[in-house]
């Protein structure tokens, strides 16, 4: 089917099979490989983006269900060479070891910094706790959440 | 000079590939763009011991866009079979029509989109001649043998324990069992296979970037020159990654018949049966003490499970051997063969299942003696090998004990089990010595200096987010006095030099002292050409005396002159090297072998000067409620001593890692297997359980200083597997103490506590 | 998964006309159903990759949200749209205020990322987690393939049912919200081709019986549009306790939807609902009725668990679920009893 998604404030138009996932269009058609394929099922939150300024799983989406709505990756986080707050503080605070879950863990973290659960680091905890990190990261990235949500809120 | 790769050591450094992986440019191997790839999606069976009698592919075939379907009958005798991460024969997939485990891959299935290839691989119908397969110890049919010993796998012994145990007048004498695990990096299984003419080029995450070139070239008839493996990040290995499997010949085959790209992502449940894990084990372990303490029997026998064919194992008495002041040990490894995938090398392979059954029988023995159990350890602590009586290159493990009790709030403990209490909860606190040997390998890399100050290193390393690209960097800019920045680090390459496999924690040594001695030779070339040079201000000095310091040659009375002017004396461009270093013992051809994919290492219990390991005390708070018994770990404390610590930051984020894997395998994880077919059922992340960020609070690491100039030139030991060994049997205490139920099963669940 | 159609419904009428169309199959809750709906996907699309559900045809209702996403509150009680998702309801103050078991139900569910994603008509349907279900490489499942048997019986079943299963399932029923509704006697609102109709949510999952197949009542092409749960002086005080074995994101073990109406010490009306432990939403009139009249000790607690799971039977590792939901519900109501309210 023809679509065009808005990834990132740009539109794509693409021809895909109906059972394109977001995921596999923005990692396979797109090139946009930053959102990770951990699990493809739901259970990791590796591949996270946000539709409509929401966190969701890319691999449980179907593209055809977000053509008009915005979908915002990791790799529109940064303003060219300058890091968002959260990536800054991901780098600073070592919150992550492979890195492989760590496009999700932004994406939810800051989500989570919007959502307001970024109060203190029991609900940081508890609102990050659909991102799995198997090289146990946790910590680190409690710290760098905590760091980086004033300094969002300062823009 | 080679102290000055050192220089920057100890000082914490965010990781130089840190912007590339918060901002989604860091490439995993699926993430390499390859021109127009055709998708692959595996078939894999649904029996676990039998043959397949047939395949009806008509359906698969129909679906629009399939391309072709790999089966034992189209290409199962192109590639000679796999071996095992032990190098021995291995379960096959499709060079035979036999079924050996669960899940193993029995087709291929490729098409133009991997929606297509999905469903056509959905759509193949296989038919079985099944037979009753074995899954796990005690079941009808598993086959139990002796393991043979050989360079890696001995028994060690010394006196007569079983006459000691039976004399002694303090004894336990205690069953422990731990379960099959799965890795479960959150990177799958994937590989991408691209063919130039004769030359194949395979996109794959990896621990060991020579090791799988030469597997694949060899099960290809092919010249490893020909096959280039690229691994430039690794999505989480942990072991699941450290030697070829099954898979990769495959999709090289596919490739090569389609004359296209065929890329594989394969999902979260193959991941459990195609690659490996760590197989049960079972242990049984006699401890005897005087009434002081002192040790006198340590019998420790333990069951391995593993796959038909092969016998890989374990044997972690190796270490349990070693940990204490003993002067009767027995030991003994059995295998037992089940219908199931070869297991393989998972964090601390040996050390992780082992230990937990001594340092619970430690605990057990502190408790039955009456005695604090950090103070039996102290009692029986020793500074030379129990085994052989060869010196440790250094052991802290007392500093350990006493830096993590002091923070961890030790004193406050109550020592009768179930006397602590926090409304509701019950606290128990729980301790446990950890440790891991010191290993280091042969190394290869090429480093080249620009006269203005700017350094490349390239060298086939494997960032598996330990950090290396850092620690490199790190080091050439010590060894070459410059600044972090100013180096670039390139690897996950196999065109570049070759390094040992990222496993056994030999990484950080391994690389640091190739890098070092890449920047020795540099600057030994840029002081020669110094002292040489009659119009320059080192003429005639003595050249061993110059160092590489702030972006200068500097001479020990303050004389410096600028690197554009030494290095623009002997290079145009840049000055280059191509290094290799062999570590003190091993065989000079190591490096040779480095290039065939070979694995020399010296290991930290195979050496002839000292036995070399890693120490540390690791201490856990678990609370249990009263009535519905669900265990929590707010607090974790961990002290190592590993010699010199390159990187504060990343290895302070290795050994929190591995404190957080010791609570998960602890409480968590287990692959369950359905007896009757020897099938994995919980094989997805929701239902193996690793921990999430909700279940870990406060975590403290505390780094206690040792210098080892013995282990190796630069004092480095390994880091990133020391950080489970000891959890396992921590949190199994602090539950004991507690509720006073000895849980010697792992993991300890609900259920095991009503 | 297999190819499908996808259509998008505009609104509701179309996406009754999508679902009901000229064709003899028409849209259901069942897993072999050639129409399914399709809101957040959570459990469809997963059970599609899986090759357990072939749908041909989906019809997307997220454009719904405008007509059945609204959440509300009224003397009546509280009104919440099928399509309003698990966060906004958790989120959602009046819920938090006056109906704090729904809000917990739901926000000790699944993560932050499915709650945004999955709609509360969806949630309510998701389908069991019982891993011989969910691999169709085992062939003996009576709800996938009815009179193939069941591997769960006899295999890796810690986790499934010890009430209300039968000789041919033990699958359980995995959500918590449907545990929370069906304790406070929601109704659920149903449409379908023959209009619109209101349906006790307690019947709207069947027990497996012998046809394990066949999940709710819902009729073919019926859509759930919304829920409402009565108001009664017994909502402020309750909550939603759930044991599992780590911290977050893990289905239950078991769970207690707990609210009592207590004055002076004494229950007089008491609302409770178990999660985890059965084959559907389950709501326990014994242990309500067990409470009634009774001053709310340790005593009254324990037998109200002991009527709760008093018909409770196990299935090998998943036994010990019959001891840890009494404590649970104990537990529970221990600690609704004590709430400020």
């Amino acid at each position: 089917m023809e679509l065009t998604l808005n990834i990132n404030g740009r539109d794509h138009r693409l021809s895909l099979d109906p059972r394109t996932t977001l995921l596999d269009a923005l990692r396979d058609h797109l090139g946009l490989t930053g959102s990770k394929k951990g699990c493809d099922q739901g259970q990791c939150g590796a591949c996270t983006v946000h539709v409509d300024g929401r966190r969701i799983l890319a691999c449980l989406t179907l593209a055809a269900a977000v053509q008009g709505r915005p979908v915002a990756t990791v790799e529109g986080l940064a303003h060219g060479d300058k890091l968002h707050p959260m990536q800054a503080a991901f780098v600073e605070h070592d919150a992550f070891q492979c890195g492989y879950c760590t496009p999700g863990q932004l994406m939810s973290a800051v989500a989570c910094v919007h959502e307001g659960h970024a109060h203190d680091r029991a609900a940081i905890r508890e609102h990050m706790s659909g991102n799995l990190c198997r090289c146990g990261a946790y910590p680190k990235i409690v710290d760098a959440i905590e760091d980086a949500a004033p300094k969002m809120e300062r823009g | 000079m080679a102290d000055d790769a050192g220089r920057l050591y100890g000082k914490p450094e965010v990781r130089i590939d840190g912007a590339a992986k918060v901002t989604g440019q860091a490439r995993y191997a699926s993430d390499e763009p390859v021109a127009n790839p055709a998708y692959a999606y595996l078939v894999t069976s649904a029996i676990s011991r039998g043959h397949i009698t047939g395949m009806d592919l008509a359906a698969a075939e129909a679906v629009p866009g399939l391309l072709d379907i790999l089966t034992h009958e189209t290409v199962g005798k192109e590639a000679k079979p796999p071996v095992g991460p032990d190098q021995k024969p291995t379960t096959t997939t499709l060079e035979t029509t036999q079924v050996w485990h669960d899940g193993q891959i029995i087709a291929v299935v490729v098409a133009d989109s991997f929606e297509a290839a999905r469903e056509a691989a959905h759509r193949v119908v296989v038919h079985y001649a099944p037979e009753t397969p074995s899954a796990t110890f005690d079941s009808p049919g598993a086959e139990a043998e002796v393991r043979k010993t050989d360079e890696q796998h001995k028994d060690p012994a010394k006196g007569d324990a079983p006459a000691a145990f039976a004399a002694a007048p303090v004894k336990i004498d205690a069953r422990y069992e731990t379960p099959t695990q799965h890795h479960n990096p959150l990177e799958l299984f994937t590989t991408t296979c691209v063919w130039d003419g004769p030359k194949l080029t395979i996109y794959e995450p990896t621990q060991t970037m020579y090791g799988l070139k030469a597997a694949v070239a060899k099960q290809l008839g092919m010249e490893p020159a020909d096959v280039r493996t690229i691994s430039r990040y690794v999505g989480g290995a942990f072991g699941s990654k450290g030697a070829a499997t099954s898979r990769t010949v495959w999709i090289a085959i596919a490739a090569r018949r389609l004359k296209r790209a065929v890329k594989l992502v394969p999902t979260r449940d193959q991941a459990f049966t195609i690659a490996t894990y760590r197989a049960e084990t079972r242990h049984h372990l006699q401890l005897a003490a005087n009434r002081d303490g002192k040790l006198q029997a340590l019998i420790h026998e333990g069951w391995e499970v593993t796959s038909r064919p092969s016998s890989y194992n374990v044997s972690g008495t190796e270490t349990t051997a070693r940990m204490y002041a003993c002067p009767n040990i027995a030991t003994k490894v059995n295998v037992v063969h089940a219908d199931r995938n070869t297991p393989g090398f998972m964090r601390a392979p040996p050390d992780t299942p082992y230990m937990f059954a001594l340092e619970s029988g430690m605990d057990e023995l502190a408790h039955e003696l009456g005695m604090d159990p950090i103070e039996l350890r102290r009692i029986n602590d020793t500074q030379t090998d129990p085994v052989d009586g060869k010196p440790f290159s250094s052991r802290s493990l007392m500093k350990c004990f006493d830096a993590a009790a002091a923070k961890f709030g030790w004193a406050k403990r109550d020592p009768k089990p179930g006397a602590m209490r926090d409304g509701d909860w019950l606290v128990g606190y729980g301790c446990a010595t950890s440790c891991y040997p010191s290993n280091i390998g042969p190394a290869a890399a090429r480093l080249s200096l620009t006269p203005r100050g700017k350094a490349v290193i390239q060298l086939a390393g494997h960032e598996i987010g330990t950090g290396a690209y850092t620690t490199v960097a790190i080091t050439v800019a010590g060894g070459l006095g410059l600044k972090v920045t100013d180096i670039q680090v390139f690897m996950g390459d196999s065109n570049l030099p070759p390094v040992p496999v990222a496993g056994g924690s030999n990484n950080a040594a391994s690389t640091a002292h190739v890098a070092a001695k890449a920047c020795e030779e540099i600057r030994q070339k840029l002081a020669l050409a110094a002292v040489q040079n009659n119009a320059g201000i080192f003429a005639g000095a003595d050249p061993s005396k110059l160092r590489l310091t702030d972006g200068a040659l500097a001479g020990p009375d303050g004389r410096r002159e600028p690197l554009e002017t030494a290095v623009g004396r002997v290079a145009g461009g840049a000055l280059e090297v191509h290094v290799e270093n062999v570590p003190e013992g091993l065989p000079p051809d190591a490096a040779a072998g480095l290039y065939q994919g070979k694995m020399a290492m010296s290991r930290g219990t195979g050496r002839k000067d000292v036995t070399a390991y890693a120490f540390g005390a690791q201490f856990v708070e678990v609370r249990i409620h009263a009535l519905t018994r669900e265990i929590r770990t707010p607090r974790i404390v961990s002290a190592f001593a590993s010699g010199t610590i390159v990187n504060p930051l990343t290895a302070y984020s290795q050994y929190m890692g591995g404190a957080i894997w010791g609570v998960s395998s602890a409480l968590h994880e287990a692959t369950e297997i359905d007896l009757r077919e020897a099938r994995y059922v919980n094989d997805n992340l929701a239902d193996y359980l690793v921990p999430v960020n909700a279940d870990i609070d406060h975590l403290d690491v505390i780094f206690v200083p040792e210098e080892d100039s013995r282990v190796n030139p630069l004092g480095i030991k390994g880091i990133g597997e020391i950080g489970i060994v000891g959890m396992n049997a921590a949190v199994a205490n602090a539950v004991f103490h507690a509720t006073g139920k000895r849980i010697r099963k792992l993991p300890i669940r609900i259920e095991h506590l009503l | 998964m297999r190819p499908f159609r996808y259509e998008h419904a505009a609104d509701r009428a179309q996406a009754l006309q999508l679902a009901n169309g000229p064709r003899e199959a028409t849209a259901s809750a069942h897993i072999t159903a050639p129409i399914q709906y399709l809101a957040g996907g959570t459990t469809l699309i997963d059970l599609m990759k899986l090759d357990v559900m072939r749908p041909e045809v989906l019809v997307d209702i997220n454009a719904l949200a405008g007509q059945h996403g609204a959440i509300r509150a009224d003397a009546s009680g509280l009104h919440l749209g099928a399509l309003a998702r698990m966060a906004d309801a958790a989120d959602d103050l009046v819920v938090r205020r006056d109906y704090p078991m729904i809000a917990q139900s739901l926000e000790l569910a699944a993560s932050p990322q499915l709650r945004n994603m999955a709609s509360l008509g969806g949630n309510v349907l998701q389908r069991t987690r019982c891993n011989y279900f969910r691999d169709p490489s085992w062939t003996a499942c009576n709800k996938r393939h009815p009179g193939s048997g069941c591997a769960a019986m006899d295999g890796v079943n810690r986790k499934l049912a010890v009430l209300g299963a039968s000789d041919h399932c033990i699958a359980n029923y995995p959500g918590d919200f449907g545990v929370a509704l069906a304790a406070l006697g929601a109704t659920v609102d149903i449409e379908g081709a023959g209009g619109r109709r209101v349906l006790a949510f307690e019947d709207l999952h069947r027990l497996p019986g012998d046809t394990p197949h066949i999940e709710t009542n819902l009729k073919p092409g019926e859509l759930i549009t919304g829920f409402t749960v009565p108001a009664g002086p017994w909502t402020r005080r309750s909550l939603y306790l759930k044991i599992r074995d780590r911290q977050s994101y893990e289905f239950a073990l078991t769970s207690a939807a707990v609210a009592l109406d207590v004055e002076g010490g004494v229950v007089r009306e008491a609302r409770i609902g178990l999660g985890g432990l059965a084959a559907k939403p389950w709501r326990s009139h014994e242990a309500e009725a067990a409470l009634k009249g009774r001053p709310l000790d340790e005593a009254a607690a324990h037998a109200a668990a002991d009527a709760a799971l008093a018909k409770a039977a196990g299935h090998g590792e998943a036994t010990f679920k019959i001891e840890l939901g009494r404590r649970t519900l104990v537990r529970a109501l221990l600690q609704a009893h004590a709430m400020e309210v």
